[in-house]
């Protein structure tokens, strides 16, 4: 087992997006911008800021949090794949991150071919994913589709060999977003029982969902995230009911504050923009 | 005029102070981190290239009847195509042009190819870019490397094209993964470049179209740098790279003769300058390709 006590240890993380850039720049725009010298200051926003917690090897934290509140951001810091704008993300082992399950596909090429593409962009050596592909192609269990292309696999199918792959790599800390409620009953008892065994071979597992039981059933502990912050962090059945009362809370408010029965758009973006 | 005031740093603790080698000092350069963290990338991941390339070769002519034969079509038409636009349109009396025309039009199909995918190459895997943590730089690298394979199989239709015109055929053809080597060094340079610009604005790939085909022209493609004697349009031949990448696969192929070395020399060193620089540049931006996308 990896020497550091945590397999995640994240200290005062922020992500910022600077709005000027997410939105499909143009160089019209940009030169525009140039000419006019309007100097768009203060146009970021912090999708996560302040955010610090750690994760035990064994343990399995579930974030929950309304849309927006920073959830994905956070997965993607945890990943790599976001580097910190402030603070420090250090993770112990190795890391699984197939968010999206199967969004990565090359769709031209056959599963087991992508198998080996995924493989690749992860790092892990060809004669590794060799030894693997068996048990990936048992587990996602696709049959003689393993040899078609993906373009022609149902969206169950693709996600169930995402799964499989994320899976079977044996990663220390895997992170995953909602992606448990996929494929049918049967294989939805299958990928809950994998995500239990890795939880008992003591990997550090980051479940993103709205699904509250999901949290309760597999997370040992919870984080509420509103805003880009962490705002709660607890059992999961305390942050359950703490993010229930909240959303009821919310809801009361909302409708106080419009007596009127026009119902009102929820006053996010404003909130969301840091000065 | 004021004398400009250098400020003066605190005073650190001794241990901090120690002086630095010249190695060192050449190695915290930003600069130069990044270049060798990018050709690190490169030079490490060949297995993903070998995949990444293998993916692009198989989607390109995917559910096509005739399938992979399109590499060796493909260039015959343009081929024809542009051999009967010099010879009927514009009546110009070439001895064998075919073999004059596509001695110079493959190698350039190569490189509009290779910087046209590379461009796109990482804008075209947002998807991929938000689930795995990966050097985005293998990317255009990995398209570069496919047009080249597809320049390869074009290669077979050269040979073809010897069997009417025989005659220009010479040990100097040898010479040929030369002047292509040249022509990779440069296309890869342009095209991680193009492909980092591209994710920040996607008008940079529009853009691209037409500047690849006006820079066709101004590179002695369909006509030799000697049909422009006396036109002070020859001095932008003269700063064109592709003059000398062109001029000495016509050499080899066409005319029985050597390359240029001294030129294709010099050309190959800007190309590592600029490749040098496109590699810092794409290390700058990569951080950001994950926020964009």
């Amino acid at each position: 087992m990896p020497a550091s006590p945590y397999a995640v240890d994240v200290q005062d993380l922020g992500i910022r997006y600077n709005l000027n850039l997410t939105r499909r720049t143009t160089l019209k725009g940009s030169l525009a911008e140039w000419v006019g010298r309007k100097q768009q200051v203060g146009r970021h926003f912090w999708a996560l800021r302040h955010v610090t917690f750690q994760i035990r090897h064994g343990e399995a934290l579930g974030i929950l949090g309304s849309n927006g509140a920073g959830k994905s951001t956070l997965l993607l810091a945890l990943a790599g794949i976001l580097a910190p704008d402030e603070g420090t993300v250090s993770l112990s082992g190795r890391v699984s991150s197939l968010l999206t399950l199967g969004a990565g596909f090359e769709m031209e090429i056959s599963g087991r071919e992508n198998i080996f593409l995924i493989g690749g962009f992860m790092g892990i050596r060809h004669r590794v994913m060799q030894s693997l592909t068996p048990s990936i192609i048992e587990f996602a269990d696709i049959g003689a589709f393993i040899d078609a292309p993906v373009r022609t696999y149902s969206s169950g199918m693709r996600a169930r060999l995402g799964f499989a792959i994320a899976t079977a790599i044996a990663p220390d800390i895997l992170l995953l977003d909602e992606v448990l409620g996929t494929g049918d009953e049967e294989f939805r008892g299958r990928s809950r029982q994998r995500i239990r065994d890795m939880v008992t071979h003591a990997k550090a597992i980051v479940l993103v969902t709205h699904d509250l039981t999901t949290v309760t059933e597999f997370c040992s502990r919870a984080l509420l995230m509103e805003f880009g912050q962490v705002i709660y962090e607890g059992t999961p059945t305390d942050t359950v009911d703490f993010y229930r009362d909240r959303v009821a809370e919310r809801k009361r408010m909302l409708a106080e504050s419009a007596p009127v029965s026009v119902p009102r758009p929820p006053p996010v973006v404003l909130d969301r923009l840091a000065p | 005029m004021t004398t400009p005031v250098r400020a003066v740093p605190k005073p650190r603790p001794a241990a901090a102070q120690r002086p630095l080698g010249f190695r060192e000092l050449f190695r915290r350069l930003e600069f130069v981190r990044l270049v060798t963290r990018g050709s690190v990338d490169l030079r490490t991941r060949g297995r993903l290239l070998q995949h990444l390339v293998g993916t692009d070769l198989k989607r390109t002519h995917a559910d096509t009847v005739v399938g992979q034969l399109w590499w060796l079509i493909d260039p015959f038409f343009s081929m024809a195509i542009y051999s009967i636009l010099v010879t009927v349109v514009f009546a110009k009396s070439l001895v064998d042009a075919p073999l004059f025309l596509f001695a110079a039009i493959l190698p350039w199909q190569w490189f509009q190819t290779a910087l046209q995918d590379a461009t796109t190459s990482v804008t075209g895997r947002g998807n991929l870019i938000r689930q795995i943590q990966f050097p985005k730089i293998i990317l255009p690298a990995a398209s570069t490397v496919a047009a080249t394979m597809t320049f390869g199989f074009g290669l077979i239709s050269l040979a073809v094209l010897y069997i009417p015109y025989p005659s220009h055929l010479s040990p100097w053809l040898l010479m040929l993964p030369v002047v292509g080597a040249v022509q990779f060094v440069f296309t890869l340079a342009l095209g991680i470049l193009f492909s980092a610009l591209n994710t920040f604005y996607r008008d940079v790939q529009n853009l691209l179209r037409h500047a690849v085909r006006i820079w066709f022209y101004m590179s002695p493609a369909i006509y030799a740098v000697s049909d422009l004697k006396g036109s002070p349009f020859r001095f932008v031949l003269a700063l064109n790279p592709f003059t000398y990448i062109l001029t000495s696969y016509r050499s080899i192929a066409y005319y029985n003769s050597p390359p240029d070395f001294v030129a294709l020399a010099i050309v190959l060193g800007i190309s590592f300058i600029l490749l040098a620089l496109s590699i810092w540049v794409f290390k700058r931006l990569e951080t950001s390709f994950a926020k964009i996308l």
